[in-house]
């Protein structure tokens, strides 16, 4: 009987040994890769990629400590459950700044929009008072092709923008504008220099 | 006595227990297999830095191929790790981590080397590309070109834009897409425009010829002449077979090729002589002097045309064309006459009268002349 107590102890011990002393914390993974998904869906990939890089980083490394724990015969997750709540915090803030980049990049678009409709607006009524073209009737008819180009372009952007795509949108309309911008000074000077007042 | 015995029995019993599980103890942790943490702490480092190095663009293949391996270790480690502990063998999960972490450092350093050359590769583009522009600007700048190629040199010109704005960005993959379309459409603008002035040029060795025999006349008659040649926006004055004067002049808005009917806007080409003077009211552009356009090739050749469906029936040959003030603008913007400054009027208008011969080319010299002299 006796026997058989102690035999049973032992096997005991040693399923407790062999169970670990720990359990995953699933829940806190879970968390976390809700979190990581969160700032991937706030564009945090396109608008602050670097510090997605880390984020992901970090997750992965939080994952492959857990892997390793579960390798051992005596378990630890306590460090992984501190990095897993680190890894929240730093999926927030990843988030706020991928939304506030957006914003930003959102209203430097608005604002391009807008001062590249103007300048369309003033070429066109610039276009009439130049003296056929800078420097003849074929440059003229360049420039008002470039415009045309240009207002394409706008219209495009304007699309990317309701999109979302707003990075897109910022390329072609920093672009458009540069063009307009010399159409805009090529004719303030060709009128200018056959007298008229700008 | 005997008690004594059953103590020192259990005393025994525990102890060898004891150390059975001791023993056991031991084993357990001997024989625990090794895990792969150091291996995949390398594949993930490995990645880490690829991922720095900005592979997910630059070097995708080797990235996602370095990414996969990474899962895929990680999925082989958790499915491990599910079986019973000496049961587990790592083998698998060692051996996709190490591949994992060659392809991750073979991505960081093709990434590099693939990001540096392909940012050499489109600054070169970019420069070559406006090399192209320029070389259109140049040549083609007061050139009539067709609508189809104005449309695709605007579009090229924005696309170099947009591919300066990318690369300022670093954002290579965008700058390399909008440069490789933007250096194809102006290398075509500049073909195609190349291949229109080259064909314009057919009609030189008649214009060399109708120049030379002009000058000639002027030497043998001690008389003046006027020359115009169009693409040099140059209206020469000769006087005995020798140039007196040169001026700048302006031209028709289509003013490429031989004017054909009423209200192409081209200047026209051959030989003509002053057929009246005009000053004063008589002009609304100071002074002028009207040739006799349309002469008889002009009218044979109109006849031709429309028989031959060039150009519709009912069609006028037009006239009115002169040499007249009002220029200086900088621009060709008749309606095919040639315009002086009105200074440069006030020179020609009394050195020339009725009958002076005006002779109109495309130009004086060759095109190969030209194209080495803008290129030098």
């Amino acid at each position: 009987m006796k026997n058989r107590i102690l035999t049973g102890m032992a096997v005991l011990v040693m399923t407790a040994l062999l169970a670990g002393c720990g359990k995953v914390p699933q829940a806190q993974v879970d968390e976390a890769n809700a979190a990581i998904e969160a700032a991937q869906t706030a564009q945090a990939d396109v608008y602050v990629p670097a510090d997605f890089a880390a984020l992901q980083d970090s997750m992965r490394a939080v994952n492959a400590y857990i892997e390793g724990q579960k390798s051992k015969l005596f378990k630890k997750y306590g460090p992984a459950k501190e990095n897993l709540t680190k890894v929240v915090a730093l999926a927030k803030t990843v988030q706020e700044s991928a939304v506030a980049r957006k914003e930003e990049v959102k209203k430097e678009v608005e604002t391009l929009i807008e001062s590249l409709k103007g300048v369309i607006e003033e070429n066109t009524k610039l276009f009439p008072r130049a003296p056929r073209g800078k420097e003849g009737a074929a440059v003229l008819e360049q420039m008002k092709t470039e415009m045309e180009t240009v207002s394409a372009a706008s219209a495009e952007a304007q699309n990317l923008y309701v999109d979302g795509k707003y990075m897109d949108a910022l390329n072609k309309l920093k672009a458009a504008k540069e063009t307009a911008d010399k159409i805009n000074n090529d004719l303030k000077e060709a009128i200018k220099k056959v007298g008229g007042r700008i | 006595m005997k008690q004594g015995r059953v103590v020192v029995k259990l005393i025994g019993r525990v102890a060898i227990i004891l150390s059975v599980t001791a023993l056991l103890g031991i084993a357990a942790v001997i024989f625990v297999p090794d895990s792969p943490e150091e291996e995949i702490r390398e594949a993930m480092a490995a990645l880490s830095e690829a991922s720095s190095s900005n592979a997910p663009l630059y070097s995708r293949r080797l990235f996602r191929e370095a990414k996969a391996a990474y899962d895929s270790a990680m999925a082989a480690w958790r499915r491990e790790n599910r079986r019973f502990i000496y049961f587990r063998d790592y083998t698998g999960v060692i051996a996709f981590a190490k591949e994992a972490a060659e392809k991750g450092r073979l991505a960081a350093t093709s990434s590099v080397s693939g990001s540096r050359n392909l940012r050499e590769r489109i600054g070169s583009q970019i420069k070559e590309t406006k090399k192209t522009d320029s070389q259109i600007e140049r040549f083609f700048g007061r050139y009539p070109l067709r609508e189809e190629l104005r449309t695709r040199l605007a579009k090229g010109r924005l696309m170099l834009r947009e591919a300066e704005v990318a690369f300022k960005k670093n954002q290579l993959l965008a700058a390399n897409r909008k440069i490789t379309d933007a250096e194809y459409l102006l290398a075509e603008v500049l073909k195609s425009a190349m291949e229109e002035l080259k064909s314009y040029f057919g009609a030189y060795p008649m214009w060399k010829k109708w120049a030379e025999t002009s000058i000639a006349e002027s030497a043998k008659n001690n008389s003046a002449l006027i020359l115009v040649d169009k693409i040099a926006r140059k209206c020469y004055l000769y006087n005995n077979g020798r140039i007196k004067y040169e001026f700048d002049a302006e031209l028709g808005k289509n003013w490429v090729g031989d004017k054909r009917r009423m209200g192409d806007k081209a200047t026209p080409e051959g030989k003509y002589v002053i057929t009246r003077k005009y000053q004063g009211k008589e002009t609304q552009y100071h002074k002028s002097l009207a040739i006799n356009y349309p002469n008889s090739e002009d009218v044979e050749r109109f006849k031709s045309d429309i028989a031959l469906g060039i150009i519709p029936k009912g069609t006028k040959i037009g006239n009115g064309i002169e040499i007249h003030g009002g220029g200086g603008r900088g621009a060709d913007w008749t309606d095919g006459c040639v315009a002086l400054s009105d200074k440069d009027m006030d020179i020609l208008f009394p050195l020339v009268k009725t009958g002076t011969p005006v002779t109109i080319v495309g130009s004086l010299r060759k095109i190969e002349d030209i194209i080495s002299a803008e290129n030098e």
